[in-house]
């Protein structure tokens, strides 16, 4: 099968805390996978250090790899980072005049946003966060519009030039982020700013961003809070995509580079809207799980990604996942089309202590971090975390973590679970850590249950796909607590964001409000369905796509009343009045499958809420292939033994390298496999077997 | 108690771990199906609902987070269920009861709780309870009710669901006594629905863990949650801590807003507390009452969020604190009182309970949870926040509008209040986008932005809440409930020399005149109620003759109101200079507020002017002294001899020289001397600093009160300190500036204590002559 030309790659990049992972996709079907470390002050570097280390696997240099490349697809954490570390550009912020504190005012629940349950609970404590625009940088302009669209007080232009000439002549803003009321509904006021910033500042040194062109949902404080990121990260999103195609480019690349966005789709570079980028690497991990259920025939799956301070739960159904209504970045709640993932504090540093007064013993939520760190690390943390009771348990070995880079201290994990949280209960150190990993387990099995009802199904209806360092470990805990009937390990799992951003297509998608009374004329939604698609169309022709795109239309529904839709996939391509008289049916059938028989409440009547529709332009990529069964044995892939705790007693439980275990082998546990990124523990009474993709499979 | 099981069961420390976790995740699942399944904007984006546990004999276990009230309501409405109905209909398996008498539990009517039985083995084992806010239950619309007949349908407890069956019948026969029938029914189905979900998962736990095993959980959530309370009660000392709180309601005898007061004696002994209500203002006329358990319910609302944030939400946190009420009231009204609005009365409730509770953990050392008031206006009346009428739709309008619901905070010891930071009933609730309150109210909002001088005076400003000003866009028949103005600051504490409320925002109907409308096509943008009724267009406020309690909005009309802010920490003339500089360019505090309470002066670009800052904070001190009425403690006989010590730390016995007349008013060490760096920080053990700026030295009968900063004398520890401060009262004329805007007098004034030494305010209280009561309320004293 030696094809008579080198192949071709698709590279995929994902940026993390830690690492900068690559994933190759080969024309010859082959996947390789790469990670280098992080490099915060300049991301680009990592970036080039991970394709080099990929060239190098390949026996290239990185200028050979990189003219063999059509496609870099990259996931960027640049967004994510600015707005994190708050190094972001100067924002001046116009809005309605009568509404400039809208975002310090952030409908009082700005308060609790972003936080957790506990922190909630201590009322009289938090505060706000500092403002992305202090109030001195914010102005408001006499306009106003109505729900319909309606001009009520039409624009003062004289008074929006004298705003903006002040923010960046008085205040030396580099961006200016625009947020109207009611411009979801009629922009056209926003677009006049915009005109005027181009006619004040012809040379394009101020980036102007506009509320109505990234969202046309109502809801003017998470949308002005989306104008505020996008112009406060913007500047900073595309000076980095630039720097790096320069430098790829003068590598002889002559490929595209793509970015990767939250709501898991790629765009073009230079048209991307920067804060579209934020969260694309959980974006990456739901889109990998989409690719395999997709492969593997799974309709429906629950991801789990355990890292070193968080769980993250997300839901595939029928191949698709859902957004979320608001979400919250940081402490700031946005109107971005971004995958819905929902958190807990769970992950290899969550602490464990004992309550004084009760004697309770609490796991987390507080995180260790990577500073002070498990106690294990050596580094000062003195609270057992969860990465010492997997060690104490001999889940994961002190000489193999992250695949030898960092020794562990098990003699200091044993002590300081012994003396913090088995002394007091009367319990071993061994006890102590098994009961903490008990009450991790169940509190994520809580999270994926309540995530998994949110949808309106069962837990033994999905699969698990477990990734991130820590979640193979614990993954037979949680899924046997649910009720899960197969978990699936990936090969990928280290690089799983990489690999989803690798395997993506152009995805553009637009949400709009709506207030419909049902039953309505369908030539009314078909309009609105006309001027969705067409917008669009023309992002995906600026993308460079030159075949026709393939939308997904959805519709959001509710009760008259209701505060809260539900968003259907609508069947049809277009309405008709028919078909309008079948939606409330459609409706209550979904309605009642999610709230319980009897719920529904038809008579109320039924409104339109809002429209989606998805755009998506398929990208040309190498297709992952099925390998035959080699015939490899188990004892080939045996790198050795440990003592692992399982259900009350250490057992003697042999080791396995993950990449000597063939497709076709099967094992009972106990067992431990361990690649350099990810350890996999199988309990006594657990099976695991290698599919043709040499995924892992665990029935629990 | 629950039912009580054979043999003591061992809880495992891990299992007890996961189970309270799994219970906990249960209720959340419930509220999140409740909340999307209700058509009320409060419950779904305000939060105003909640899904709870309970024991068999109506024990709470654990409430989710949501509001807090329905939390400590729906004991007393399980117990009233077993009580009347466990013989006779009985009480079974698939039952699903629905409640809202607020003489049983709950605020108002609009308080709808429905409760569920559990049962295992055909024998009941526990009870799961979903509430939320229902604005509409018939009757009256807001303002007009006299008797609780008036405020609509009230169940004493009904099957909604009998034996898993939903009971159409019952359905039918409540939505139909109410002006929107299927709003209210699809909120009993979003808690019926609630509470499938938190059935269905508390049995799940009884197959997982077994049901002696729940059971004894259950329990042991009750006692850790009492044995937090209690260690958290023992760490302060004990004393007695008192609170008046003002507030004021319609009289239809009078046809005016007249005052009430509400009192709270907090005593702390060992690990118990008791807050006493005597004093409290009798029942009023008006729906502005509050039922036993609508006080209960705020008492425990002002524990949880002030005292016991860190204890799991059960009974058990109560049980450590016994609460006495007079019966006949306004806080434990006799049936059929109205009693409507009786959240806004709680308020003042929780208020007052907050008052002695952060005086409390200040003397406890536990500085990091103390607020001043979240609830103060200086205030009330005019038009309110309840509507009828129908919007653009032709729908029927939401009934409330609650941007109260993001009101000012109050300051703490190291900060500011936030602003615009909530309400203290919904930890995470919040306020509606204007865009989506467009969508549903026929209003066209001018503005929604922080309110000047909203926010309390002081070395930490409250925050300030929000002002509005709106007109009626889309409907011919809106109405809102109406109310005669009371001027007087309502629900409003300082501490420890922050004013207690602040002073901006206008609450009043506005005609805008003819030609508004072409106006505004003109680019005319309003923001300011003040400014659109001074600008010479011939907007003119609107003064409804009478006492009309609810007025029609006509299309294109206007309302101003604002939300409550919170109280000031510390003496305002300790704030830093450059602080106050930059509260005026951020527009949160005026330039006249900032000369008249801040002492410090800006320029007309708003730079600080220094030397002028320093000179007006010197000559407010003077005219502290000046205008003060002598000490009065006369009647303890020890005023004069009063030993004050000096500014070195004291030994035991204080020693030193006389206190006020020595130290130059010029001369006060305020600006260059925090209080941070007072004596007493490093303070021997026989002193206790109990308040921001006073200490006591000394044990037993030689306990004396002393000024942290200057060390003057404020008489024994067994006197009211307040009765050798100076004192001066504040007129609302005179700080507003501006009159009511119907010209009626303000009734209370602020009533500044300082210290005789060095004239560092010590307490702003606010006073309502016309009520009596004591003319210096002892709010602090100590067991030394």
């Amino acid at each position: 099968m030696t094809s008579p030309r080198p192949p071709r790659y698709t590279v995929g990049v994902d940026i993390g805390g830690t690492f900068t992972d690559v994933v190759v996709l080969s024309s010859d079907g082959e996947v390789h996978i790469n990670k280098a470390p992080t490099t915060p002050a300049d991301f680009s570097g990592g970036v080039l250090d991970a394709i080099h280390e990929a060239a190098t696997g390949l026996g290239l240099s990185r200028s050979e790899f990189l003219q063999r490349t059509d496609m870099i697809k990259h996931g960027s954490t640049v967004a994510t980072n600015a707005l994190i570390t708050r190094k972001g550009v100067k924002v001046g912020f116009i809005t309605t005049r009568g509404f400039e504190d809208t975002t310090l005012i952030m409908r009082a629940v700005g308060r609790v946003d972003g936080l957790g349950e506990d922190e909630i609970r201590r009322v009289t404590s938090i505060t706000k966060p500092q403002p992305l625009v202090p109030p001195e940088k914010i102005r408001g302009v006499a306009e106003r519009i109505d729900t319909e669209g309606a001009v009520i007080i039409p624009l003062d232009r004289e008074g929006t030039r004298a705003a903006i000439r002040d923010l960046v002549e008085g205040q030396a803003v580099d961006a200016i982020a625009v947020s109207f009321l009611h411009a979801w509904r009629n922009p056209e006021h926003e677009e006049a700013v915009a005109q005027l910033v181009t006619e004040l500042y012809p040379d394009g040194r101020i980036f102007c961003t506009l509320g109505s062109r990234l969202s046309q949902v109502a809801g003017e404080y998470a949308r002005a809070n989306t104008a505020i990121s996008d112009a406060f990260v913007g500047p900073t999103v595309r000076k980095y995509l630039s720097n790096l195609e320069a430098q790829v480019r003068s590598e002889g690349f002559a490929g595209r580079i793509l970015a990767m966005q939250g709501n898991g789709g790629l765009t073009s570079h230079d048209v991307a809207t920067p804060i579209s980028t934020l969260q694309s690497g959980p974006a990456g991990g739901m889109l990998a799980s989409a690719y395999m259920a997709e492969r593997l025939g799974h309709k429906r799956a629950v991801t789990a990604d355990m890292g070193g301070t968080s769980f993250d739960v997300g839901v595939l159904d029928d191949g698709y996942w859902r957004y979320a209504d608001e979400p919250i970045f940081e402490r700031f709640r946005i109107l971005m089309p971004i995958t819905d993932i929902t958190s807990i504090g769970a992950g290899g540093g969550t602490m464990s202590h004992i309550d004084e007064a009760t004697g309770r013993l609490i796991v987390g939520p507080e995180s260790a971090g990577a500073r002070p760190g498990p106690v294990c690390y050596g580094t000062g943390g003195e609270l057992p975390a969860i990465t010492d009771a997997d060690l104490v348990l001999g889940y994961i070995d002190p000489d193999y973590f992250l695949g030898g880079r960092r020794k562990l201290d098990k003699a200091a994990a044993i002590r300081a679970m012994e003396e913090k949280i088995g002394n007091p209960l009367g319990l071993s150190a061994v006890e102590a850590a098994a009961g903490i990993v008990r009450i991790i387990d169940s509190k994520m099995a809580d999270l994926i249950r309540r995530e998994v009802i949110k949808s309106g199904y069962l837990p033994e209806d999905f699969v698990l796909y477990a990734f991130g360092g820590a979640s193979p470990v614990h993954a037979v805990g949680y899924a046997r607590d649910l009720g899960v009937r197969e978990i699936i390990v990936f090969p990928t799992a280290p690089v799983f964001s990489a690999f989803g951003i690798a395997g993506a297509d152009l995805v553009h998608t637009r949400l709009v409000t709506r207030a419909y009374p049902l039953p309505m004329p369908a030539a009314e939604l078909n309009a609105d369905l006309d001027a969705l698609e067409a917008a669009l169309a023309s992002e995906l022709e600026r993308d460079g796509l030159d075949a026709a795109p393939e939308f997904r239309r959805y519709v959001t529904l509710q009760f008259r009343r209701q505060s809260t839709g539900e968003e259907i996939r609508l069947p049809w391509d277009r309405f008709t009045d028919e078909r309008i008289a079948e939606l409330p049916d459609l409706f209550v059938a979904h309605y009642e499958r999610l709230y319980g028989k009897g719920i529904a409440y038809a008579e109320a009547g039924l409104d339109i809420a809002g429209l989606r529709v998805d755009a998506v332009g398929r990208v040309a990529k190498p297709e992952l292939r099925p390998v035959a069964d080699s015939g490899g044995t188990l004892a080939d892939a045996q790198k050795g033994a440990r003592q692992a705790w399982f259900e009350g007693g250490f057992v003697e439980t042999p080791v396995y390298d993950e990449r000597r275990l063939a497709a076709g082998i099967s094992l009972t546990g106990p067992a431990i496999v361990e690649s350099p990124f990810t350890t996999v523990v199988v309990p006594p009474g657990a099976t695991l077997s290698v599919d043709p993709y040499r995924n892992l499979v665990i029935r629990p | 108690m629950s039912s009580a099981t054979a043999a003591p069961v061992r809880i495992d420390p891990v299992n007890f771990e996961i189970f309270s976790h799994r219970l906990w995740a249960v209720g959340e699942e419930g509220r999140i199906a409740l909340q999307r399944v209700t058509a009320s904007p409060i419950v779904a984006q305000g939060g105003e609902c909640m899904c709870s546990f309970y024991d068999a004999g109506g024990t709470m276990i654990l409430a989710c987070s949501g509001h807090l009230r329905f939390a400590a309501a729906t004991s007393d409405a399980i117990r009233r269920m077993i009580e009347w109905f466990d013989a006779d209909p009985g009480i079974h398996e698939g039952d699903e009861f629905i409640i809202n008498d607020p003489y049983v539990a709950g605020s108002h009517t609009y308080d709808i709780m429905q409760i569920a039985p559990i049962f295992h083995d055909g024998k009941r084992v526990g009870w799961v309870a979903s509430s939320s806010h229902t604005a509409d239950t018939g009757g009256v619309l807001r303002g007009a009710a006299t008797e609780i007949f008036h405020e609509g349908i009230r169940l004493l407890g009904l099957k909604i669901v009998e034996n898993g069956v939903f009971r159409q019948d019952v359905f039918k026969t409540i939505t139909e006594q109410c002006r929107d029938p299927h709003y209210v029914g699809m909120d009993i189905k979003s808690r019926t629905a609630a509470n499938v979900v938190c059935g269905r998962g508390y049995q799940s736990l009884i197959k997982q863990f077994g049901i002696d095993f729940v059971l004894a959980a259950g329990q042991k959530l009750i006692d850790d949650a009492e044995a937090m309370a209690r260690n958290k009660l023992a760490t302060i000392p004990d004393g007695q801590w008192r609170s008046r709180i003002y507030g004021s309601a319609r009289s239809h005898a009078t046809r005016r807003s007249e005052p009430y007061q509400v009192i709270c004696t907090a005593t702390k002994t060992g690990d118990s507390l008791t807050l006493d209500f005597e004093g409290s203002s009798l029942q009023l006329a008006s729906d502005q009452n509050s039922t036993l358990p609508s006080t209960t319910a705020h008492v425990a609302i002002a524990l949880t969020n002030q005292i016991f944030w860190d204890v799991p939400w059960s009974d058990g946190r109560l049980k450590p604190v016994t609460i006495r009420v007079p019966e006949g009231t306004a806080l434990n009204c006799r049936f059929p009182a109205a009693c409507g609005r009786s959240p806004r009365i709680g308020q003042y409730v929780v208020e007052a309970v907050r008052d002695c509770l952060t005086k409390m953990l200040y003397a406890a050392g536990h500085t990091d949870d103390l607020n001043a008031s979240w609830g103060s206006f200086w205030y009330l009346g005019g038009p309110g926040i309840f509507y009828g009428g129908h919007n653009r739709r032709g729908l029927p309008n939401p009934q409330g509008l609650y941007d109260i619901h993001g009101g000012g905070l109050g300051a703490a010891p190291t900060r500011d209040g936030v602003p615009s930071g909530g309400q203290m009933n919904i930890p995470s609730g919040g306020i509606s986008d204007v865009e989506r309150i467009e969508l549903q109210y026929p209003f066209l909002v001018f503005s929604r932005n922080h309110a000047t001088d909203g926010g309390g005076a002081g070395r930490w400003n409250g925050g300030t809440g929000t002002s509005r000003l709106m007109m009626v866009h889309g409907s011919t028949d809106t109405t809102v409930d109406y109310a005669p103005y009371a001027g007087m600051p309502h629900g409003a504490f300082g501490l420890f020399g922050g004013y207690p409320v602040g002073i901006g925002g206008l609450r009043a109907l506005i005609d805008p005149g003819e030609g508004f409308a072409a106006a505004l096509a003109a680019g005319k943008h309003p923001v300011m109620a003040a400014d659109l009724l001074a600008d010479g267009s011939g907007a003119k406020a609107v003064l409804p003759q009478g006492d009309p309690g609810r007025v029609l909005l006509r299309e294109g009309s206007i309302q101003a109101d604002f939300t409550q802010g919170g109280g000031g920490y510390g003496d305002p003339l300790d704030r830093e200079p450059e602080r106050v500089a930059q509260d005026i360019l951020r527009r949160v505090v005026s330039a006249r507020l900032a000369d008249l309470l801040y002492g410090v002066v800006v320029d007309a670009d708003g730079r600080l002017d220094a030397p002028a800052t320093d000179a007006r904070r010197a000559a407010i001190r003077a005219e502290r002294k000046a205008q003060s009425a002598a000490p009065r403690a006369g009647t303890t006989g020890v005023s004069g001899s009063i030993p004050a010590v000096g500014a070195a730390p004291a030994g035991n016995a204080p020693a030193g020289n006389a206190p006020a007349g020595n130290a130059p008013a010029g001369n006060a060490p305020a600006d260059n001397a925090p209080v941070d760096n007072a004596p007493a920080d490093n303070a021997p053990a026989d002193v206790l600093r109990f308040h921001e700026s006073l200490e006591i030295v000394g044990t037993g009968s030689a306990a004396a009160v002393r000024c942290r900063r200057c060390g003057a004398g404020l008489g024994t520890a067994a006197e009211n300190y307040k009765h050798h401060a100076l004192r001066r009262d504040r007129s609302l004329d005179e700080l507003a500036a501006r009159g009511m805007p119907d010209g009626s007098p303000y009734l209370g004034v602020l009533r500044e204590y300082a210290c005789p030494g060095c004239a560092t305010l010590l307490q702003v209280d606010v006073f309502v002559p016309q009520l009596g009561g004591d003319e210096d309320l002892w709010d602090i004293r100590i067991n030394r």
